[in-house]
C-alpha cells in the first residue's frame, strides 16, 4: 500500500518537500498523525500550519466522506486544502 | 438629474465622423442602474436581429455606472457590451485600472461608439471642454497595447486594442493600463470599426444624496476589508495566484485541456511561489482598491510589468501541462500586449494541442514543452499561419478539424479555471451564463468549491439554487459597476478563522446546503441595505437599494440577456458543457462527469422559466423585461 501525502505550501516550506509517501495508513487521521511525526523528527510543528485547514482525499474533503475515519486505500492522495478566494 | 451619474450619452458615429451628447435614460438607469445593464438595453433596442458582429452595425458600448467615479474600494471598472463575434450573443467584458474613473470625471456614463472608420483612427474625449477629436491612428496601427498607452501619454486614461484586435482575433480584448476586458471578443469589435484607442480626461466631480454618510461608512469598509482574510490578506500577499494549490488539492485545476484536475507541478505556478521567487511589487493598478490583487514580474527584455492572474496561471499553465511560471510570465505579458483574454488564449491553445497529439491538426506546440508557444501567440494575433485558426478559438476550430467533444467552451466561450466536475455549482453556471463559460458572471465556485464554506460540491443539493442567486448579484455588481472580487468579503472572517473540521463549522455548511429555496427567498427580501454595496448605491443614488432589490434588477438584466441570446439564435440547446465535462470521470468513484441533465430542469425552475429554458411572459413581466 502507498498514500501519497501532499503538503501545503506553507507546510512543504517549513518540512523541505512538497509531498510525503507513506507505505501505510489506516485512515485519514492515521496518515495525519504520521504526518505530524514526520515534521517533528525536523523539529517541526504541523499543527500551526494546518490550523485552519481542510483535508481532502483525491480532491474531495474527508467532511463529505467518513471525516477523518475515512479509510485509506493504495494509491490515494491527501492533500491539505487552504480556502482561497480569486477569479 | 439622477444623483450618482454624469447624466449623459456619447454618441460617436466613426463613419461620418461626428457625435452627439444626450441625456441619460433615466427609465433605463432606475431600471438597469448602469454598466453592463444599461449597455445591454441599449444593445438590444438598437440593433436588428442577426447583424454581423464585427460589422458596422454593431455598437460598441462603455458603460459606467453609480459607484464610478466615487472612491469606494473597487468601485472602478467599466463595461463593455456588444454582439460578441465569438458566440453571436449578447458579449460583454469589464475592465479595472483608471478608465472609468476617469470616463464618469469627462462627464459621460455610456459612450457608444457605432459605424466604422475609414481608416485607423482614434479618439480624444476631452470632458472639460466636452471637445471630441478624430485623430489619424495609422502610426500606432499594429503596436502593443502597452507601446500604444506609453506613445498616448499619463494626461489622459486610454482605452486600446493590440494587433490581436486590428486584426479581428475572437477573443481579443480591450486594454486600459494594464487591465483588460477580455472576454467576449470586444476587441476584436472595436478592431472591426478600425479604433485604436479612446482617450479621456476630465474633473467633474460625481454628485451624491448622501456624501458624509458614504465617506464615514466607506471608511468602515476600507477597515473590514483590510481585516478580511481573503481580502485584505491572502489577496494581497498571493494575489489571485493563491488559489492555485487549492484548485489543485481540490482536483479542479484544469490540467492537460481539462483532461484532469490536478498538475503534480502545481505549486510552482502558484501564488505563494511566486511571491518567494519572482515577486517584484504588489500592485493595485486598479484606482481606490486597498485590495491590490495584482502583482508585479520581471519579464526578460520588457522589466518589471504585469504578473499573471489565476486565470492565467491555471489556463496557460497546468492546462498546457507547463510548470515553468517564467514562461507564463512571459506568455501572459505577451498576450496583454497583443490584446488578448488569456482565458480563450489558453484553452484554444491546449485544444490545438491535443489536436496535434491525434494527428487531427499540424501544429508546432504539445504538451509540457513551452517550445513554440511564444511564436504562435504572436502567430495569432497577427494570424499568420495555423494561428489564423487558432485566432477564431475552440468553438471553430472544433467544427473545421473535429474534436467537439474536447473543445471547452461554451456557447463558444472558451470555459475558465474550474473544473465543474469538481464543482457542480459552477458547472450549471457555465451552461447558463449568457455570454459563455465564465467564472466572474457568478463565481458560484466560492461559495461551494473554493471559499471558506465546506458544502459538498458533488451532490444535487442547492446547486441549482447558488448560480441563479450568483448570476444575478453579478450582473448587478456589474452594472454598478463594482468588481466581482467584492462579493468575496461577505462571509466573515469568522467564518475564515474557523477549524473547518470543527463541530460548529461542519454544522454551518451542512445548514448552508440543506437551505434549498430558503437560499434564493433570503435574497428576495426588499428590506434595508446591508451590504456595502447597497449602502453605497442607496448613499450615492438616495434610492434604498438592499438584496431583494440587487436580486430583483440583476433578475432583470440576466432575463434581458437571455432574451437577447434568444433573439440572436442561440437557444437552451447552447446550455450545455463540453462532453469531456459531462461523460469522462476525474475522480475515483466517479462513473460519469457533471449531472448537468439533472440540475438544469431545477435551474430553469428556479429563473422562471418554461421547461424549454425561454423566460415565461409571467417572469417577463414580473421583472419588468420589455422585448
Amino acid at each position: 500500500m502507498s498514500v501519497t501525502v501532499e503538503l501545503s505550501y506553507d507546510m512543504s516550506k517549513a518540512y523541505g518537500e512538497r509531498r510525503i509517501e507513506l507505505p501505510q495508513a489506516e485512515n485519514v487521521k492515521a496518515a495525519v498523525a504520521q504526518v505530524e511525526a514526520a515534521f517533528r523528527e525536523r523539529g517541526q510543528e504541523l499543527a500551526p500550519l494546518s490550523r485552519v485547514t481542510a483535508v481532502a482525499i483525491n480532491g474531495v474533503l474527508v467532511q463529505h466522506r467518513r471525516g477523518m475515519r475515512t479509510p485509506l486505500r493504495d494509491g490515494d492522495t491527501v492533500a491539505f486544502v487552504k480556502a482561497a478566494s480569486g477569479g | 438629474m439622477m444623483k450618482g451619474y454624469a447624466g449623459r450619452v456619447l454618441e460617436i458615429d466613426l463613419g461620418a465622423r461626428t457625435h452627439r451628447y444626450v441625456p441619460l435614460d433615466e427609465e433605463i438607469a432606475s431600471l438597469y442602474i448602469g454598466g453592463k445593464g444599461y449597455g445591454t438595453r441599449l444593445l438590444y433596442d438598437r440593433t436588428e436581429p442577426g447583424i454581423d458582429p464585427l460589422g458596422p452595425d454593431n455598437p460598441l458600448i462603455f458603460a459606467t455606472g453609480p459607484l464610478n467615479g466615487s472612491v469606494a474600494p473597487q468601485s472602478n471598472r467599466f463595461a463593455v457590451v456588444c454582439k460578441s463575434p465569438l458566440t453571436g450573443g449578447i458579449g460583454n467584458a469589464t475592465c479595472g485600472g483608471s478608465f472609468a474613473y476617469a470616463m464618469k470625471r469627462s462627464g459621460v456614463d455610456v459612450i457608444v461608439v457605432s459605424g466604422r472608420a475609414a481608416s485607423p483612427t482614434r479618439i480624444e474625449i476631452d470632458g472639460k471642454t466636452d471637445e471630441i477629436t478624430f485623430l489619424d491612428a495609422q502610426d500606432l496601427w499594429g503596436k502593443g497595447t502597452y507601446e500604444t498607452q506609453q506613445i498616448l501619454g499619463k494626461k489622459m486614461k486610454h482605452a486600446v486594442v493590440g494587433p490581436a484586435g486590428e486584426n479581428r482575433v475572437l477573443y481579443a480584448g480591450i486594454v486600459s493600463d494594464e487591465r483588460i476586458a477580455g472576454r467576449s471578443g470586444v476587441g476584436a469589435v472595436m478592431g472591426s470599426k478600425n479604433l485604436k484607442a479612446i482617450s479621456l480626461e476630465g474633473n467633474r466631480k460625481l454628485e451624491m444624496d448622501d456624501p458624509d454618510a458614504f465617506k464615514a461608512y466607506t471608511k468602515t469598509v476600507r477597515t473590514l476589508f483590510a481585516e478580511h482574510p481573503h481580502l485584505g490578506s491572502s489577496m494581497k500577499r498571493f494575489g489571485t495566484g493563491g488559489i492555485v494549490n487549492t484548485t489543485n488539492a481540490r482536483n479542479i485545476l484544469p490540467t492537460r485541456n481539462f483532461k484532469y484536475g490536478h498538475f503534480d507541478q502545481a505549486m510552482d505556478i502558484s501564488g505563494e511561489y511566486m511571491e518567494d521567487h519572482e515577486l517584484k511589487g504588489v500592485k493595485s493598478s486598479c484606482i481606490h482598491c486597498p485590495v491590490t490583487c495584482g502583482r508585479q514580474v520581471e519579464v526578460e527584455g520588457k522589466g518589471v510589468v504585469k504578473g499573471p492572474e489565476y486565470e492565467t496561471l491555471a489556463l496557460m499553465g497546468s492546462n498546457l501541462e507547463i510548470g515553468d511560471l517564467k514562461k507564463v510570465d512571459e506568455w501572459n505579458y505577451l498576450a496583454d500586449d497583443l490584446g488578448m483574454d488569456t482565458i480563450s488564449l489558453g484553452a484554444t491553445l491546449s485544444f490545438a494541442m491535443e489536436l496535434g497529439e491525434r494527428g487531427m491538426l499540424e501544429v508546432d506546440v504539445s504538451f509540457g514543452d513551452p517550445a513554440g508557444v511564444s511564436e504562435l501567440i504572436r502567430d495569432i494575433a497577427h494570424r499568420h499561419g495555423v494561428g489564423d485558426e487558432l485566432a477564431n478559438g475552440t468553438k471553430r476550430m472544433s467544427e473545421k478539424f473535429g474534436g467537439t467533444e474536447f473543445a471547452m467552451h461554451v456557447k463558444g466561450l472558451e470555459m475558465s479555471a474550474y473544473d465543474p466536475r469538481g464543482s457542480y455549482a459552477q458547472g450549471v453556471e457555465y451552461a447558463t451564463t449568457n455570454r459563455g463559460g465564465c467564472h466572474v458572471q457568478g463565481a458560484s465556485m466560492y461559495l461551494e468549491s473554493v471559499g471558506p464554506l465546506t458544502i459538498n460540491p458533488q451532490n444535487l443539493k442547492l446547486k441549482a439554487d447558488i448560480p441563479v442567486v450568483q448570476q444575478n448579484l453579478a450582473c448587478a455588481i456589474n452594472s454598478m459597476v463594482l468588481c466581482i472580487f467584492t462579493s468575496y468579503g461577505m462571509i466573515p472572517a469568522m467564518i475564515h478563522n474557523m477549524d473547518p473540521s470543527s463541530f460548529t463549522h461542519r454544522m454551518l455548511s451542512k445548514a448552508v446546503e440543506n437551505l434549498g429555496p430558503l437560499f434564493r427567498l433570503s435574497q428576495s427580501i426588499k428590506g434595508k441595505p446591508m451590504l456595502w454595496w447597497e449602502k453605497w448605491m442607496t448613499q450615492i443614488t438616495g434610492t434604498p437599494m438592499s438584496a431583494g432589490h440587487i436580486q430583483e434588477i440583476g433578475g432583470r438584466i440576466f432575463n434581458l440577456e437571455r432574451m437577447y441570446n434568444l433573439r440572436e439564435g442561440l437557444g437552451p440547446e447552447h446550455d450545455t458543457l463540453p462532453d469531456r465535462m459531462l461523460y469522462e470521470p476525474t475522480f475515483p468513484g466517479m462513473t460519469s462527469g457533471h449531472p448537468l441533465d439533472q440540475l438544469l430542469p431545477r435551474y430553469y425552475r428556479n429563473r422562471g422559466w418554461d421547461a424549454g429554458g425561454v423566460p415565461t411572459p409571467k417572469t417577463l413581466e414580473k421583472l419588468q423585461v420589455q422585448v
